[in-house]
């Protein structure tokens, strides 16, 4: 499903290029749910960026779903992000004027999806986040964790195959997180999205199936099956 | 670049309802650039259509007589009277292409008396042809045009008729009416008449008779003067000057009046008003247009979080170009729809101290939101493509 070859990223220092992700190699099979680790400077949200299209690698290349993708235009990563990755992020990024089901209708609506069918599937996706009854919120009356719902209801309304999640649960309090975290992995089991997910937290980490831990912008052991 | 693209129409009215949204949220900051905008298209609208009422009163001026037309007089350069020869002006008419019809005048004025009251009027002597070529209808009587010979028979004015009647007997068709010492009979009224520039005397104080009869009671009884129409769309100049030279004697000066050019003169000193007010108009918009800049540029980096969001769900940077173009567009073409507003609220005022009558010209209305719109467009586009071009994972990373 997802297939990383040789793939680095430099950024220009004043004197030279610092190396953030150096030659990742990796493979991730559809509807498998990871863990991306690593100490905090090591390239987690970067290879992830890469992943998702928001950002292009140096050198190397890049499939999804068969797709080489790495020399996408702007407006192709676009249209893919559109149809293939959903995003979570530890800040949520809700946009605050628009009501709960208004953005997690997003998506849809750069899909030209008409508006009637836009509100149904947003509705439906906010029902198995646990949201019935907040539709019409706006995220200023949402606590934390039904704002994370919101995000992953967004993130997963467009039915795509790969969410990535940037430390969702990184501005959540401990049992909100388990929350969140019982939700993807329920999500993961039930649609079959692939799921790469960022976390500091050991222990959520420990309960993925798979743990990719970054060091330095290697990856040390992709460990495939490893918990 | 912005429209080509597939599936844009049917995400444009979900952006429209967003930028609209957008927009409202952005209260008073919206409201500050619009001023320039609203003050730009209100003097532009209001000029339009100050220009477009001064037009139509300028044509009131010759709404009987028409702009085809001249009004030729005669004053003496010597001792002697400045006659005119009737055979010249009679074959005028034969003789010049662009001369429809030329009807000579001889004016001069008297004191009215009947009933113990006494008025000062003017005498206008004209063959009956004038009472079509000026369009004078008749409140009431007849012209005396059938009178073969000369009996002493007039044709009142209204405001000299209503001068002369007592509050008994009021002064209309049959009355005798002493004019400058000859009893005259009164045939008939005029209806009131709007005075015009060629007009050769005010009819309403007046008294109208048969120019054969004018010897009687005009020193020299010849005329003096004439009315022609010309040819639509005649050359008035070229025109004036060939009939000057047909007319001209020793004994007199000619003076032309010629209703084409006076016209043009009013409407040349009207353009020199209109350009500084489409200057001050163009400024304005211009000046709007750079704030509605700012404002959107201030936007795009206040909201940088959202392009990043919308990008990361999937918005290109075409969708992202089009919601703030559209953005930019929605506020000028509401600045433009009030200062449109505005600019016939001036036009009123102008139009009620001038003492016009209030006409809007319907296009000036649409061109104010549209000549706004455009300039949102080509202030917006800056901005939009700031915005289209943002990296969205710094635009997420903003605060
Ligand atoms: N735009 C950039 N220009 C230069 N260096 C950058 C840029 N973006 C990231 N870096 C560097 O790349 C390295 C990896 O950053 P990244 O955000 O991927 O780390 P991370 O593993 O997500 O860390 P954290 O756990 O703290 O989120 C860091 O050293 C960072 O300073
Ligand atoms: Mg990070």
């Amino acid at each position: 499903m997802l297939r990383l070859e040789s793939v680095s990223k430099y950024y220009a220092a004043p004197d030279r290029a610092i190396a953030v992700l150096d030659e990742v190699t990796l493979s991730i099979a559809s509807g498998e749910f990871c863990a991306l680790v690593g100490p905090s400077g090591s390239g987690k949200s970067t290879l992830l960026n890469l992943i998702g299209l928001l950002d292009r690698p140096s050198s190397g290349t890049l499939w999804i779903d068969g797709e080489a993708v790495a020399g996408c235009s702007a407006h192709e990563s676009a249209r893919l992000r559109n149809r293939l990755i959903g995003f979570v992020f530890q800040s949520f990024h809700l946009l605050p004027r628009l009501t709960a089901w208004q953005n997690v209708a997003l998506p849809l609506q750069y899909r030209g999806v008409p508006r009637d069918a836009q509100r149904a599937a947003a509705e439906a996706m906010l029902a198995r986040v646990g949201l019935a009854d907040r539709t019409g919120h706006l995220p200023g009356q949402l606590s934390g964790g039904q704002s994370q719902r919101v995000a992953i209801a967004r993130a997963l309304v467009g039915a795509p195959r790969l969410l990535l999640a940037d430390e969702p649960t990184g501005s959540l309090d401990s049992s909100t997180a388990q929350d969140v975290m019982a939700l993807l992995a329920a999500l993961n089991a039930e649609l079959g999205v692939t799921v790469v997910m960022v976390t500091h937290d050991r222990e959520l980490a420990a309960s993925c199936p798979r743990q990719i831990a970054l060091r330095d912008g290697r990856v040390l052991g992709s460990g495939s099956g490893t918990c | 670049m912005l429209i080509a693209l597939p599936g844009i129409q049917a995400r444009l009215g979900d952006t429209l309802a967003e930028a609209w949204s957008n927009l409202r949220s952005q209260g008073r900051r919206s409201a500050l650039a619009l001023l320039g905008i609203m003050i730009g298209t209100a003097s532009i609208i209001a000029m339009l259509n100050g220009g477009h009422m001064a037009q139509r009163e300028s044509l009131k001026l010759f709404a009987k007589l028409g702009v085809d037309m001249l009004q030729i007089g005669s004053a003496p350069t010597g001792d002697r009277p400045a006659l005119l020869s009737q055979a010249a002006i009679d074959a005028l008419a034969r003789t010049d292409p662009d001369v429809i019809e030329a009807v000579p005048l001889a004016n001069g004025r008297a004191a009215a008396r009947t009933g113990g009251r006494t008025a000062d009027i003017a005498i206008l002597a004209a063959p009956p042809a004038l009472a079509t070529l000026a369009n004078l209808r008749l409140a009431a009587g007849r012209h005396p045009a059938a009178v073969e010979e000369c009996a002493l028979s007039g044709v009142l004015g209204d405001a000299a008729a209503r001068a002369l009647s007592g509050p008994a007997a009021a002064v209309g068709p049959g009355s005798a009416v002493l004019i400058g010492g000859y009893g005259y009979t009164i045939v008939g009224v005029l209806a009131p008449v709007v005075p015009e520039t060629l007009d050769p005397v005010d009819y309403n104080m007046a008294v109208l008779i048969p120019l054969h009869c004018a010897r009687r009671i005009i020193p020299d009884g010849g005329p003096t003067g004439l009315l022609v129409r010309l040819r639509p769309g005649a050359d008035t100049q070229a025109a004036s000057e060939r009939i000057t030279a047909r007319l001209a004697t020793p004994d007199a000066k000619l003076t032309v009046l010629d209703a084409r050019s006076i016209l043009r003169t009013m409407q040349e000193q009207k353009a020199v008003h209109s350009r500084m007010l489409i200057w001050i108009g163009a400024v304005s918009l211009l000046v709007g247009g750079i704030g509605v800049m700012n404002v959107m540029l201030m936007s795009v980096m206040e909201r940088q979080r959202e392009i990043g969001l919308r990008a990361a769900t999937g918005a290109t940077p075409t969708d992202i170009r089009i919601l703030f173009l559209l953005e930019a567009v929605l506020l000028t073409i509401a600045g433009g729809a009030i200062g449109s507003a505005l600019g016939a609220a001036i036009a009123w005022v102008i139009a009620h101290s001038s003492g016009w009558d209030f006409a809007l010209a319907p296009w000036t209305l649409a061109l104010g939101p549209a000549a706004a719109g455009g300039m949102g467009l080509v202030f917006g586009l800056y901005p939009a493509i700031t915005a289209s071009r943002l990296n969205p994972i710094e635009a997420l990373r903003a605060d």
